[in-house]
This record gives structure tokens, sequence and C-alpha cells, in this order.
């Protein structure tokens, strides 16, 4: 009896010195995990696409030369190690060996170089992914794992555009085998392989068995779930429903009305990150009155109650945006938060007065007997309907009328291109601060998307210049004057920066986010 | 009546042609443009450029019409813009999955709605003649994104009858066949009351009836048969109806299917995906037509067909 107790108590004993790790940790290979996309890949061609969520699948079928690791440092993937040039022009790349793609065929300098040059061939017609290696004038195979790209101009935003999903090495052999159709049938060297598409219905992916190249933030080999299925289902509610009956191991994009209800219910495991962008501004032509003048655009500024608008609009799932860079993006100024302008209703009418805006026998602002009236146009998204409704009701308090159009996307798009409205509703999501660029460059009115026609000599000047600065401290330093010039010149009234929000199933174990907001599933197990 | 068939068949080339025109003129004239949705917003006016000469799109609206109806005399519906697949490919892999969801939801409202109906007309009883007011009153009024997710809450999530993202096989089936029948049901249910009902009153029932003839014999033999040819009109229009494809239903429930293949390829500016599509589309509602208006004459030998 006694000595059953003593075995009993060493046994206890030794249990609680087993590292917890080893007892439940232990990953278990097999099964599988079943996520929904809201909406259908274009094509699966990464060259190709256009669309949202081809970009996120590509993160599990392929892998880039350059990746980023969990804290979002810059780290080794396709490529073991890299040298740039003192001008800037130069990009050496040493590449792994032993990495194979889906169909077997070696990764090697001269896959490196067939991608960026399909990728840049006109013929391609690359909505993303062209971009991404814009100033590329060469690139030669130097060797079987050495590859060096020659660029245009200096470009800083290079290392970052390379860990694109877009930009991922594709097989050459696969291209030229399938032609048109590689974009149902994608070939890369990434975690997981392609195995079916249904259209409208599901996309399969399964174990790729040979992947012994994962990146440094995860185990080495190859992924522990079987396969990957991505059920296309356009309607979130159900998604819902289907993640609460344990239908979906994931729930990728929790609508902002579930998030509370379903962290309340202490089941899943939820992964939340800020959007990468600012997920709504109002933005202004500065070609039109009344926006054309500066204080009117500043008075804006002073005007709206924004945390109302966050709370109201997205249910407080956000924060407040004060610039034009999001804290998720490299580059943004910290400063930015006491440099723009703070909700004061006093200074909002003040400068308003300033301008000319007084208040008329109707109640309504009014300048040489015109009532202060605009339209603002937006699409039909119902967070930014909802923003539009409350900015409206806080502009009506200081005589301002504001009228709210709505506007089908693409419809949007052109006609702020053509500047024909007076003000709009924005968001964008990028990953670098290049976006600077393509918002806010002289080259980009009519074309681009300057939808605020603001063309102006030194912020074109500073632009080029953070495009060309190698030197990361001094590169800081242009994208904080950019966002103060920016907010100096009031082109926007940036609103909120949303949170999203992912919830896992509590069998899905190892699930980890990566800071470019997606589910890093090569250490997933299913338990 | 062969003569009246393959005449009605030589109109379809006309009624598709005035289909065609319509669609591409409705499309191409509203604004919103594939290339700017194909490019998206981060893409240079050179790229733009480049594509829509690429596509055609920069060519006048007859010579785009024109092309257009050349290929598609010659069977070739063209590629879609979004996809790069055969529009014919495209079409082929959703039909299966819409002839599936419009057989059941029309079988069902059939089987549901007529006989509803006919207790209705027949009944002495007003309570039940309530009941199905009510219901087809319920059937029509509610939207079907709406009776959809109930039912998804209710059967799948709180009795976990139904699988939501399964979408094959019967099980798959139940849930969006009847989220689509009910209104047809509804409303079958309302034309079949009204119609038994003014039978009912005729001469020839009275005649019946004092024959001797057992009432459900007088009911289904004589009146129903004779009350079906507004029930029949109505059906059809519904069949047709539900084989253009239930956007709603299918997007509730993701199934694939020609509803919203034609959404998306309207919403994306696809256009030959569109046009192929709204082709395919027209084609099976003139047949159903052909189809009821066939049953007719099966239904009523004093209708003659010229």
């Amino acid at each position: 009896m006694a000595r059953w107790f003593v075995v009993v108590v060493v046994l206890l004993l030794l249990s609680t010195l087993i590292p917890a790790s080893v007892m439940h940790a232990q990953p278990k290979p097999g099964g599988e995990l079943v996520f929904a996309a809201t909406e259908e890949p274009d094509t699966l061609d990464p060259q190709k696409t256009g669309t949202a969520i081809t970009g996120l699948l590509m993160r599990y079928l392929g892998d880039t030369l350059v990746t980023k690791d969990l804290k979002g440092n810059y780290i080794p993937h396709l490529a073991k190690s890299w040298t740039i040039s003192g001008d800037g022009l130069t990009w050496t790349f040493q590449l792994r060996s032993g990495v194979k793609f889906h169909d077997g065929t070696p990764f090697n300098a001269r896959a490196v170089k067939f991608t960026i040059e399909r990728a840049l061939a006109p013929e391609t017609k690359s909505p993303i992914a062209g971009a991404l290696f814009g100033p590329v004038a060469s690139v030669e195979a130097v060797g079987d794992l050495t590859v060096v790209i020659k660029l245009k101009e200096p470009f800083s935003p290079f290392l970052d555009n390379l860990t694109d999903p877009r930009a991922m090495i594709i097989s050459p052999q696969a291209v030229q085998r399938l032609g048109d159709q590689f974009g149902r049938a994608p070939v890369g060297t990434g975690p997981f392989k392609f195995q079916e598409w249904h259209s409208a219905d599901r996309i399969i992916f399964v174990r790729n068995p040979d992947y012994q190249w994962a990146p440094s933030y995860a185990h080495q080999g190859p992924p522990f779930v079987d396969r990957i299925v991505v059920r296309i289902m356009p309607e979130s509610a159900a998604q819902v429903a289907a993640f609460e009956r344990g239908e979906l191991s994931v729930l990728l994009a929790v609508p902002p009305t579930d998030v509370r209800r379903l962290q309340a219910t202490q089941k899943y495991t939820f992964f939340s990150f800020l959007r990468k962008g600012v997920g709504l501004f109002m933005e202004f032509n500065i070609t039109k009155e009344p926006f054309s003048d500066l204080r009117v655009r500043r008075a804006f500024n002073y005007a709206v109650e924004k945390k109302l608008v966050l709370n109201i609009a997205l249910e407080g799932l956000g924060e407040v945006a004060y610039g034009p860079l999001p804290p998720s993006i490299w580059g943004y100024w910290d400063g930015v938060k006491d440099y723009a302008p703070r909700f004061d209703p006093g200074e909002a009418r003040r400068l308003l007065a300033e301008a000319g805006w007084q208040r008329g026998q109707s109640g309504f602002l009014e300048k040489d007997g015109k009532p202060f009236k605009f339209v603002l146009y937006i699409a039909p998204i119902d967070t930014w309907r909802r923003s539009a409704q409350v900015v409206q009701a806080q502009l009506k308090t200081y005589g301002i009328q504001m009228e709210i159009q709505t506007f089908e996307f693409g419809t949007l798009l052109s006609k702020l291109r053509a500047g024909e409205h007076q003000a709009e509703f924005m968001g964008y999501t990028y990953t670098s601060p290049d976006i600077f660029y393509l918002w806010f460059h002289s080259s980009n009115i009519g074309k681009g998307l300057n939808f605020s026609h603001f063309k102006d000599t030194k912020l074109d000047e500073l632009i080029e210049a953070s495009r060309k600065e190698m030197n990361q401290t001094r590169r800081l330093r242009i994208y904080r004057d950019i966002q103060k010039y920016i907010i100096d010149k009031a082109l926007w009234v940036p609103l909120w920066i949303n949170h999203f929000y992912i919830a896992v199933q509590p069998n899905v174990k190892g699930a980890k986010i990566h800071p470019d907001g997606f589910l890093a599933l090569n250490d997933v197990y299913i338990q | 009546m062969t003569v009246f068939i393959i005449r009605r068949l030589v109109m379809l080339v006309p009624t598709l042609a005035g289909v065609t025109l319509a669609v591409f003129l409705m499309l191409h004239l509203t604004p919103g443009d594939p290339i700017t949705l194909m490019l998206g917003e981060f893409a240079s006016a050179t790229e733009v450029a480049r594509l829509r000469n690429e596509l055609g799109l920069d060519r006048p609206l007859l010579v785009q019409y024109l092309k257009y109806m050349e290929r598609t005399f010659h069977g070739d519906l063209g590629t879609s813009i979004r996809s790069q697949r055969a529009v014919l490919d495209e079409i082929a892999d959703r039909l299966p999955w819409t002839l599936q969801l419009a057989f059941a939801a029309m079988t069902l409202a059939i089987f549901v709605g007529i006989p509803m109906g006919v207790i209705a007309a027949t009944t002495r009883n007003p309570a039940i003649d309530s009941v199905v007011t009510v219901f087809s009153l319920l059937g029509l009024s509610m939207p079907t994104f709406w009776s959809g997710l109930l039912l998804i809450l209710l059967f799948s999530l709180t009795l976990g009858w139904f699988p939501i993202t399964e979408s094959h096989g019967l099980r798959a089936l139940v849930l969006p066949a009847v989220t689509l029948a009910a209104p047809a049901a509804a409303v079958l249910a309302r034309m079949t009351r009204s119609s038994v009902l003014e039978v009912l009153r005729q001469e020839y029932i009275r005649t019946a009836r004092a024959k001797g003839l057992l009432e459900r014999v007088v009911v289904y033999k004589h009146a129903l048969r004779n009350a079906m040819i507004p029930i029949l009109t109505v059906a059809g229009l519904q069949f047709g109806g539900l084989l253009a494809g239930a956007v709603i239903v299918e997007s509730v429930f993701a199934r694939p299917g020609l509803g919203r293949l034609t959404v998306n390829a309207v919403l994306s500016r696809d256009f030959p995906l569109a046009q192929g599509v709204v082709l395919v589309i027209a084609a099976m509602y003139v047949f159903v037509n052909l189809a009821v208006d066939v049953l007719y004459g099966l239904l009523d030998p004093r209708i003659r067909y010229h």
C-alpha cells in the first residue's frame, strides 16, 4: 500500500517536471483546415490577379525571395542573402539550394529571371505584380544560384515589394506548359500545392511533402495539416453560422457586428490586427469650390468628432486616424497625433468665418448669398454609409449642408479621376509608405489615385526623394515631412483605421498572425 | 402542332438577336469600366490604354456588336475578361447547379402550392382558408435573404440537421430549395384558389355533381383540370425565372449557379460573360414558354395551334 503511494507521488512529481510543451503541444500531422472567402479569386496567377483574396492564397502556395518575420523584419527566404550596391542600382541575390517547385522542377536563378521578366512583359497585363518590379532594368542569372537585378533608378520600396505574395517565384516550366491556364493550376514552391478549383464553390490546396525551406519564423519541414479548403461564401452571416457550427476552422473576417458576441462565448481564439492603410478618410477636390480654400479644409479637420464616427460606424472596433499613414505601415510618424488638428468646434467656426462663411437667415452658412452646400461621393459600403451620416449630422450643426451620393466602386473611381466630385470618402490598403507616390504625386492626377487633384512641386519633390533615398533614417525623416505637409495642406480629413478580427476554433493550434495581416499556417495542427 | 413548334423555334433567332442587342447596349451605355475594375486602382494609364485596345473596347460600339454577333453565330461566346476562361465553360460549370435547384424548388412549389390552393377553395372551414391565406402572404412577403438565413439559423445551427458549407448532395439542396419554393408556392396557392373557385361556379360542375360523382372526382378531375390554364401560365413564368438563377439564394447558401455568375459578370463589367449568360437564360426562357404553350393543348383539347 505504502509502496503504491510512493510510486504515485513520484509519478506525479515527475509529471510536473515534464515541460508543458511536450505534454500538450505535440503537433499531430493530418486533418484539414477549412475557411471561407467572401470573394472568389479572378485567377490564381499571382502576376495576373487584381483581387485581394488571391494575394492571401499565394502566401500558402508560393514563396518570395525575401519575406518578413512576425515582428516585421526583413528575413531571407528563397534568397539566402543579398547585397545592394552603393548607388542602390545593383541588387545581388544568393539563392537557397535544394528548393523544388511543386511540379518537381528545380528552383534556380533562371526561374527568378523568368518570373520577373514575365511580370514586366506587357502581354502579361499585370495589375499589381508588374508595378512591384516597376523600376527593374534587367535580371541576370549569374550561375545557378546567383541573380543580379539592375534597377533604372534607386528605388527604396523595392525590398518591401519583394516580400509581396504576388512577387512569388513561379515555375517557368509550368507557365510554358499551361499557358493561359496557369491561373487555374498555379505552380510555386510554397508549403501547400494547388489541387483543385471548383468555380464559385471551393478551392483545395494540399500539403507539399517536400517543403524543407520554411522561413525562420516557422518550423522547418512540411506543414502539419493535409489540406486547406477555401469555401467561397459570399454571405458573411452564413460564414458566421458555419463557423459556429464548427464547419469552418477559421473565420477570416469576423463582421464587426459579431465580434463582441463571439468573443463573449470565450470558445474561440481571436487574432486582431490594425488595417495596413487608412480605412476611411474624407478627401477634398481642391480644384472645386468650396474646398479650394485651405481655411475651409482645415476647418473641416477641426469640425468633425472622429471618435463619434468610429464608435457609431465601426462599433469602436478601430482607431481614430490623424494622418495619411496608419501606425501599421513602416514610415508612420509618431508625432502625427499632436501635430494634426483635434476636434475643436470653436476653431472650426473661426476658420469658416475667416474664409467668409457667415450664418444666413436660413440658419445655414452663406457666402455671397450662396449657401454652404456640397456633395460627398461614397461607395456602397455599409461602414462608409454610416460614417457619412454621422459626419453629415455633425456638419449640420455648423450650418453646412452635405448631400451623400453613392456610386458603385468602378464608377466612383472614374468620376474621381475625372475630378467631377467636390469631396469623397475613400480608404486604402497598402504595404509601404510608397502609397504617397500613388496618392499624392502630381503624375497620378487624372489617371492614378490623386483624387485631390493637388499639384504641388514641393510635395512632388519630397515624394521623389523618398523613393530614391536608400538610407532608412533619412528616408524616415522624409516620410515625416510628407505627413506634416499633407496635414498642413489639409487634403484629407482622416477618420478611422479599422481593426480586423480572425476567429479560430479551439481545436486549431499553432496559428500565428503575421504583421502583414494573414495567418501563418506552417505550424498549424488540428487537435 | 409540329408546324407550330418549328415556327416557334425559328422565331427564337430574332428574339435572341433582340436580347443580345438590348444587353449589349445596356452594358456599354451604363457607366463603369471593365478595365478599371480589372487592373485595379493602382494601374497606370498606359496599361489601361493597352488593355482597352487589346480587348477591342476602343472600337466603335457598332463594330464591337457586329463582331460579337459574328462570333456568336459560330457558336463562340468569347472569353471571360475576368477569369480568362471560355464563356461556354463558365456557363457549363454553373448550369447543372441552377437546373438542380430550379427543378427542386419548382417541384416543391407545385406539390405544396397547388393542393393548398385547392383545399382553400373547396373547404367550408374558414380557419383553413385563413391559414392558407396567411401562409401565402408570408411566403410572398418574406425576402429570401432573410428567410434563407432564418432557415440556416434554425435547421443548421440550432437543430444541426443540415450542413452549411456542403454544396453537393441532397442534404445541401433542401434548405435552398425550400427558401426558393416558398414564394413560388405562395403565388401558386393564391392562383389555384381563385381559379378553382371560379371554375366551381360553372354549370358543368353542377352537372357533374348532379350525376352523383364523388366530390373528390368533381374537384380534381373536372374542376382542377379546367382551372389549370392560368396556373400553368404562372408556373411557367416562375420556372423561367428560377432558370435565370437565384442570386440571393445562391449567395446565402454559397451555391454555384447562373444567378451569381450573371451578377458578378455585370458588376465587374465582364461584357462577354454577361452577354453569354443572358443569351443562354433568354433561350431557356423561350423554351419554357414553348413547353407551356404545348401543355395548354394537352390540358384543353379545344385549344388549336396555328
